[in-house]
This record gives C-alpha cells, structure tokens and sequence, in this order.
C-alpha cells in the first residue's frame, strides 16, 4: 500500500511528526475504529477519526437526529433533524475525507450483536450515554480481548480511561450498574456542548495511539476533568482481581444487557 | 485528621472513623454511585461501614458518568 | 547506496514531508541526496532531518539559489 501524492499533502503534518511519518500513516490508513453512539463523544471521535484518515470507521447507533442533539453533537448539522444519526455521520465523513471507509450500523447494540461486530475492529469507543451499554461495551470487549476508550460526560465534568487486555477494566472501578432509582434523571443532568468535544476528542487521541503503539495510553488510570475550574486529574487504578469480569474467578461469562434506569424524559 | 481527597489535601475537626463517616462529611448523596479507592486499593461498597480511615490517607472518589441523556430502551 | 530527490518545486511543509519519505524509503546508513532551493528550504529541512534523528553530512551550492544537502540514514 502507498499513500497518492494527494495523500501525502493531506496527510503532510501527520508525517512531518517523528512518531507518526509516512508508515505511521500507513498504519492509520488501516486502522478500522469502532464508534458506539454517533452522540455527544462519537461525533467529534468520528470528526477527528476521518480527518486522521483511519481507513475504516464502523459507526452503531439506531437514533434519528433531534434538535436536541444539535448543541453538541457536531457531526450532524439542522438539516439532518429525522435523519438516521449513523447516515448523517457517514454523509459528513465522506465529505471530510472520501479516503475512509463507513460501515454503519443502524441498531442498538446488544448482546445479541455486540461480539460479532466488535470481532472486525482494533479500538472500540464507548460514546454511549447509557449504563447498561456502557457495561455491555466493557464486558464484551474483555470478553473478545479489545482495546477500548471509556467515557463520560455530565454536567461540566469528563472521564475517560482506556483498556486494552490485561489492565484494568470498567468493572474493576465500577462493578455493578448503578442501582435504578439514584442515576441522575434526564431533567436534572445536562451537559456543556463543549464538554462533549474534550472528551471525544481525547478519546479519539487514545485510538489513534493504540493504532500508532506510540505514547502511554490511559490504561490503569482514570482521567477526570472538571471544565468550571479546568482541573485535570489522573487517579491511579489497579485491575481488581474481584472484578466480576476480568477478576481471578469472574461471575460474568456471559452478555447481558443489565437492568437499566429509566429515563421519566422521553427524548422525543 | 489530614487525608487527602481527590488529590487535595483536607484537614477535619470531626474524627472521620470509616469510608462512610468521609462520605457523609464530603456530602455523597448516594454511596451506591461512588467508587472509592483508599490508597489506591478499591474499597466495597459492602466494606464503607467497616473500613477505617487512617491518618495521611489518600481517598479517591470515583463517579459514574453516563452522560447528558439516558435513551429509551423500551423498544429492543 | 546513494539516492535523490529534487525538492525545489515545494514549500514548506512538503519539502521536509517528500524528503522524509523518501529517507523512510531506503536503506539504512543509505545516502540521500537533496537538491533545495537558498532560504526557508535549505534552513529548514537539514534542521528537521538532524532533529528527526537524520545524519547531515554536507551542504554544497550547485548554483545561483540552489544546494545541494547530503543527509545520511
């Protein structure tokens, strides 16, 4: 495989960085990159994922945009409102780079599908908003030896971790889903629109680290970022050997999509 | 008694006994959604009653992030 | 072995992007030869290649604004 003349100006200030050049490029261009949730992280993971020139983006989401999600969701723009989320990300991926690859996914993901498909990538990126998924994410790629990217939004505050196999996973922090009745309900939540774009973003940094083997990925700590006082933390975490997952004798050995808090908000 | 919470180190009049008595002080409303590390080991939330807090701790809570909307699952 | 590669139709950033692939392309301890025109070229680009770990051996005008760099893999 080589890179077009054309390619090579696209791509100039990726090759210009000692730890990246034209084979790191070449790396790139065969990267395939699952994103989870075309939403708040997904969309600027996809933006900057597509820029990059990762050759295949597979995207699941089996949301229509609304105009709710329009203050941060940057990948779909007022004219998709109705509009499959993973057709109006695939649309403006092709716009950005015609180079990449979409393979889109209009479902939820569920147990029923979650190891097939995450079987065709090398990074997964958790860009759900949802507990069960998140766990579903977690447990199936630990299950399958994945590398992925966790994170979370609320309010003005971010965290992000990443796993790949062998160090700690989401249940090793988190093990259970949190009980029903205490996940903040829609109306009292929210979220600055940028918040989603610090996050995605770090997160799509992490794949393409992981598709590069540069750096030191956030595996073993916990990101934590709060926007009001911009304070970035980095907590230290260990692989749990309880953990109900990847621990020494795991009570998980099989997906299910756990019981999840209902939201009193329809979002439409 | 000095413990560090969340990397910034308090100082407390009241003597904080266990993980439970620190997270009534720092005011966590719901124990069930924290994750606490003391001196970088997970604690259980089973363990916040029984597990004691030393002098020169370092306590870290860890929360659930989900995100800004939770969707309707009704339909799968 | 000694290669070129004629860098005087670019501006920066390319030359040093056509000159670094065409160094990732041969052969260690391979020679590269580099013809670049006088000014932002021939300032940077045996600049960036000694700081992306590069050997430059000599720089030689060929004539009027145009060098020649000889950079060492």
């Amino acid at each position: 495989m080589d890179l077009t003349e054309q390619q090579i100006e696209r791509y100039s200030r990726h090759i210009l960085l000692q730890q990246v050049g034209y084979e790191g490029q070449l790396k790139i261009a065969q990267g395939k990159v699952l994103i989870i949730g075309a939403g708040g992280l997904g969309a600027p993971a996809a933006l900057y994922l597509a820029a990059a020139g990762v050759g295949t983006i597979g995207i699941i989401d089996a949301d229509v945009v609304d105009i709710t999600n329009l203050q941060r969701q940057v990948i779909h723009h007022t004219p998709d409102i109705g509009v499959p989320k993973v057709t109006s990300a695939a649309n403006k991926i092709a716009e950005i780079n015609p180079d990449v690859r979409v393979i889109q996914y209009h479902s939820w993901f569920n147990p029923d599908n979650a190891l097939q498909i995450i079987s065709d990538y090398d990074f997964i990126i958790d860009g759900t908003d949802n507990f069960p998924t998140k766990f579903l994410i977690n447990d199936a790629c630990v299950m399958v030896g994945k590398a992925f990217s966790h994170g979370g939004i609320l309010r003005f505050e971010g965290q992000t971790f990443t796993h790949i196999p062998g160090t700690a996973c989401y249940r090793c922090i988190f093990p259970k889903v949190p009980p029903k009745n205490l996940v903040p309900t829609c109306s009292q939540a929210g979220v600055l629109g940028s918040i989603a774009g610090m996050l995605g973003t770090i997160q799509a940094t992490e794949a393409l680290k992981y598709i590069l083997g540069i750096g030191d990925l956030l595996t073993n700590k916990l990101l934590v970022f709060n926007a009001l006082n911009m304070q970035f933390r980095t907590v230290p975490v260990k692989k749990n050997d309880n953990c109900p997952v990847c621990g020494t004798n795991p009570s998980i050995t099989e997906l299910v999509m756990e019981e999840q808090a209902v939201c009193e908000l329809k979002t439409k | 008694m000095k413990i560090t919470v969340n990397g910034e180190a308090k100082q407390y009049e009241q003597a904080v006994v266990t993980v439970a008595d620190l997270l009534v002080l720092e005011q966590v409303a719901s124990p069930e959604m924290v994750s606490v590390q003391q001196n970088g080991d997970f604690v259980a939330t089973e363990q916040f009653e029984t597990t004691l807090i030393h002098d020169g701790d370092e306590i870290d809570f860890l929360f659930f992030m989900g995100g800004g909307s939770i969707p309707d699952f009704s339909n799968i | 072995m000694i290669h070129t590669i004629d860098i005087t139709k670019e501006h920066c950033p390319m030359t040093f992007v056509k000159t670094k692939i065409k160094l990732a392309q041969i052969a260690q301890g391979d020679l590269l030869e580099v013809t670049l025109k006088a000014g932002e070229p021939l300032e940077n680009v045996p600049r960036s290649a000694a700081e992306q770990g590069f050997i430059v051996l000599e720089t030689k005008q060929l004539h009027d604004d145009v060098y020649q760099v000889t950079i060492q893999k």
